[in-house]
């Protein structure tokens, strides 16, 4: 069984981060229901005046190039993943270990190659 | 007595938000519970004492995979409210993956039932590392025993790298891009002329 007392700071840390996070959406939220007019009405969400409804959808596409750019990120998020146990057991697995280590670097790379040639590490 | 309080807890906000995914109006809301969720399943896996799996959930679900499917929900071009009219056509087919999602679970206790897992060790006749960390068991295994399906994954990377470049990546030709080994080839006599005009008259480029 793992030695979880490790984490106990971490539990409370969180439990203290929660409290204030909590307390800053709902204190503000209760002070002002208390203390404020509450008369809602449907004119005061309307458009002002000279104002004109909205003609499409706020919420506009995204470009496809944050796309790539997030599934680039992820590869060699997971790639440097792979690094972190391989580094740590090396004692055990040994010079079989570096190696295909080597061997998987050596694919990723040439991934990054073909997407540095192609420019798709570029924005224009 | 922390740890049975602390495995309610996350266990408890796991499913809470699971059905927040499912059920909010805004699909951008349903990712951010999806982070929610994958929070507290990490503190399910430190509780489990599976360390290394649990900062990998937040390392690559939250800050990776999380992050994209913001970008999918935001790039695509969907009427959502049109999609989840659909709820009661699909039903069945939802109930169908529900089923068998639950016989897995049924399955996997059974299986856990059944005693521990062997995994073996290094080169399979050594003594099963005992007090090594959960990360170095972890790496004992996987670059040695299973380095095939290490290697697999790596293709698989690799794979899904030149795939995405292919079907996303387009060369444009409106802008005009910088190129370095062209300007640095360049030589000072092929970039200037030097030409004595004659007098009333104009040059010629």
């Amino acid at each position: 069984m793992v030695d979880l007392s490790q984490y106990l700071p971490i539990l409370i840390f969180l439990a203290i981060a929660q409290g204030l996070s909590a307390a800053f959406v709902f204190l503000p939220i209760g002070v002002a229901y208390l203390t404020g007019a509450h008369k809602p009405d449907a004119e005061k969400l309307s458009e002002y005046e000279c104002g004109f409804p909205a003609f499409e959808d706020p919420r506009s596409q995204f470009d496809v190039r944050f796309y790539l750019v997030a599934i680039l990120f992820i590869i060699f998020d997971l790639e440097a993943a792979f690094l972190f146990p391989w580094a740590v057991s090396l004692d055990v697995t040994g010079w079989p270990g570096w190696i295909t280590m080597m061997i998987f670097l050596a694919e990723l790379v040439i991934g990054f190659a073909y997407a540095w040639k192609k420019g798709a590490l570029e924005w224009e | 007595m922390i740890q049975v309080l602390a495995f309610y807890l996350f266990a408890t906000l796991v499913i809470a938000s699971a059905v927040f995914v499912i059920m909010s109006r805004n699909p951008v809301h349903s990712v951010l519970w999806l982070i929610v969720a994958f929070f507290n399943a990490a503190g399910l896996m430190v509780l489990v004492g599976a360390e290394f799996i649990a900062m990998l959930l937040v390392i690559v679900y939250v800050g990776a995979v999380a992050v994209l499917f913001l970008f999918v929900v935001m790039m695509l071009d969907i009427d959502f409210a049109e999609l989840r009219a659909g709820f009661i056509r699909n039903f069945p087919l939802g109930i169908a993956i529900a089923l068998v999602l639950v016989a897995e679970l049924v399955l996997g206790i059974g299986a856990e039932r059944a005693g521990a897992l062997k995994l073996g060790t290094p080169d399979g006749t050594a003594a099963p590392l005992m007090d090594r960390s959960n990360i170095e068991a972890i790496g004992a295994l996987l670059y040695s025993r299973y380095l095939f399906l290490f290697e697999s994954a790596g293709i698989i990377l690799l794979v899904a790298m030149i795939g995405a470049i292919v079907l996303t990546h387009r060369e444009r030709s409106d802008t005009r891009r910088q190129n370095i080994s062209k300007q640095v080839k360049r030589r000072p006599d092929e970039a200037t002329i030097n030409v004595k005009p004659e007098v009333g008259k104009g040059v010629q480029l």
